[in-house]
């Protein structure tokens, strides 16, 4: 719901411009520094044999399969192309296809803590429960509900399967505030303490998931991806869906926090929570909002990495929130678009470290690079220190 | 003013915020529709618990409030805006990520249709808010931002404003432009209830006074005969500036 009656002024400026240019510089020297390497020549660049091993052995991480077929790309680029050329630019468009993948992955992370403070382990299973949903719509195989010994076979194409699975996930984020945080925080449960129950809560989600849908990995389609050749880097068709409804997605978000009330009212709550209420604001209507909207948005994160990937586990989501973290901290906690900046930040890193690193190292570069931005700005990318008095 | 209706009647209040500790044991006041009431009191005395016991901030454990007939005793602090009453906490009074005029903007969440109309009363009533309605209310200087909280919570149009400490932290040219502020405000029709530490500057201005002691209501009298009781003065006004 569009607010339009704001004294004829149009809300143009919220997204400040000072953090958007602040988050091009951190994109444009990231990307130059990996360009001036490539320029000076790395030997691990030319290393794609060593590179493509290390894919292989990584095989089970959310980007493995991408990196791999990167190797195989390069390998078999034309020999009059100079060595690495195209590798760079498809590990960075790999890495902003990934990057942004994690943002839509990583945005409710951002939202939860922003407006209830509460570090939720659990968002990683979110992200799992969404992929493995969608499975258990779309496959073709007899599925059965958890405690319930009847098999069936629903087998729904995979566009309707992945809204119902959406639908869902964001209908659990309904029921765990309504029956687990909202009583936690009227009893005033401590931060901490919460964030313990969360734990708690992933590792029981996540013992659940496994138990529910099984140790191996899952394919949402057995389709083969037909690969866009775009002269300096190819990309999967089903990758380019993905990123239009991640950014679809991405930008509804955006659109709901600055040009909404609600939305506008969620920021509210995210500044001063005591404050919003005082202002009229039903603050545990906008949390309970923002924990549909949050595991909806982890769902759909998890069904586009669970295609990316070609296959979804019970622990894709485990795996990934370490990363979700990184990204929503390196973005700026709290701050609405932190969580993307931060996101393709992390996604460009990981990706493109494997020109100079082994797959292996991939993740620990993008959490060395957070730990330095860190030490240079506490607050992250977009956080910005408030004046005291 | 004494004829005026009773809009306001808190009667032995008891409340704290922790299970089984009371910070105030016996709390009361009347207030009249239109009247400015100031109150006072030395540190710990309970002068803010008893503001957001009114504002169902802080759970009441025995005792009542009422809203004219309508008993408001620990409602919730957006049924209470809903009612007509508004609250400026001490600290902490802005949305430091949103811009001025979103600031304002949540003050009328309730009713957004009257956004336009509050926005430009308010315009009248702190012009340099006007000025800066696209700044973000973190970048600004304190006395704005107190500006700003006192805009957001007059933007509902309340029949009730309940003012925390509204000078704290304030130069003293700043401080005096609030009192003014307050003064302005009230005399627009709205009751206000402002807790202050500046006692002498906070009975110079309103009708009445309530001097706050160990949380219960120790005084009660007018501003001009609480500034002049040797008892108030000895006790929280002090000699200087007599």
């Amino acid at each position: 719901m569009a607010q339009s009656n704001l004294g004829g002024d149009p809300l143009t400026n919220r997204v400040d411009r000072r953090v958007i240019h602040r988050a091009l510089v951190v994109l444009v020297v990231a990307a130059a520094a990996f360009f001036l390497l490539t320029a000076m020549g790395s030997p691990a660049l030319a290393d794609t044999a060593i590179a493509s091993s290390h894919a292989s052995a990584a095989a089970g991480d959310a980007s493995a399969t991408a990196t791999q077929t990167i190797s195989i790309h390069a390998e078999a680029a034309d020999a009059t192309t100079a060595p690495g050329d195209n590798r760079v630019i498809q590990q960075l468009v790999n890495g902003l296809v990934f990057g942004l993948l994690l943002a839509l992955a990583s945005v409710g992370l951002s939202l939860i803590y922003g407006t209830t403070g509460l570090s939720n382990f659990a968002h990683g299973e979110q992200v799992s429960l969404g992929a493995l949903l969608c499975f258990f719509f779309t496959t073709q195989q007899p599925v059965s509900l958890p405690l319930i010994p009847v098999e069936f076979t629903i087998g729904w194409p995979l566009v309707p399967s992945a809204i119902a699975a959406v639908a869902v996930a964001a209908g659990t984020g309904w029921l765990q505030d309504r029956f687990l945080w909202s009583p936690l925080r009227r009893r005033r449960v401590s931060i901490v303490q919460q964030m313990i129950v969360s734990i708690g809560l992933s590792l029981a989600l996540v013992n659940f998931i496994q138990w529910w849908f099984g140790a191996e990995r899952q394919r949402l389609t057995t389709s083969i991806d037909t690969r866009l050749d775009l002269g300096m880097f190819s990309i999967g068709q089903s990758t380019l869906w993905s990123l239009l409804i991640s950014l679809l997605c991405l930008g509804g978000v955006a659109f709901f926090l600055m040009r909404t009330r609600t939305g506008r009212a969620t920021r509210a709550v995210s500044d001063n929570p005591s404050l919003a209420s005082a202002s009229g604001i039903r603050v545990d209507k906008v949390v309970r909002l923002v924990w549909v909207l949050a595991t909806g948005l982890a769902a759909v994160g998890g069904i586009l990495l669970a295609l990316y990937d070609n296959a979804a586990a019970f622990d894709v989501g485990a795996r990934l929130l370490l990363l979700m973290f990184a990204a929503v901290t390196l973005g700026g906690l709290g701050h609405p678009f932190g969580a993307l900046v931060g996101s393709l930040v992390i996604g460009v890193a990981v990706e493109m470290s494997t020109l100079w690193v082994g797959t292996d190292l991939k993740y620990a570069v993008a959490l060395g690079i957070l730990i330095l931005v860190l030490l240079v700005r506490p607050q992250g990318i977009l956080g910005r220190a408030e004046r005291v008095g | 003013m004494n004829d005026a209706p009773v809009i306001v009647h808190a009667d032995d209040l008891f409340a704290g915020y922790l299970p089984g500790i009371d910070i105030l044991n016996g709390c009361s006041m009347e207030v009249r529709q239109g009247e400015l009431i100031g109150i006072i009191g030395p540190n710990g005395a309970g002068k803010s618990t008893f503001l957001k016991s009114l504002f169902g901030l802080v759970p009441i454990r025995k005792g009542t409030v009422k809203l004219g007939t309508e008993d408001i005793t620990n409602m919730r602090a957006d049924e209470l805006v809903k009612r007509g009453i508004g609250f400026v906490p001490q600290n902490n009074n802005v949305f430091p990520s949103l811009t001025v005029m979103e600031n304002m903007e949540m003050g009328t969440y309730q009713n957004p249709k009257s956004f336009k109309a509050a926005w430009e009363r308010i315009g009248d009533l702190f012009p340099k808010l006007v000025d800066r309605k696209n700044q973000r209310a973190g970048s600004l200087s304190g006395g704005e931002r107190q500006m700003v909280a006192m805009g957001r919570a007059l933007m509902m149009d309340p029949q009730v404003l309940l003012l925390d400490e509204p000078s704290a932290g304030l130069s003293p040219d700043r401080q005096d432009e609030t009192f003014v502020r307050t003064r302005e405000i009230n005399k627009t029709g709205v009751t206000v209830i402002m807790v202050e530490q500046n006692a002498r500057r906070c009975l110079q201005i309103c009708h009445r006074g309530y001097v706050l002691d160990q949380g219960t209501t120790a005084y009660t009298a007018s501003g001009q005969e609480l500034l002049k009781d040797p008892k108030v003065i000895e006790l929280y006004l002090g000699t200087l500036g007599a």
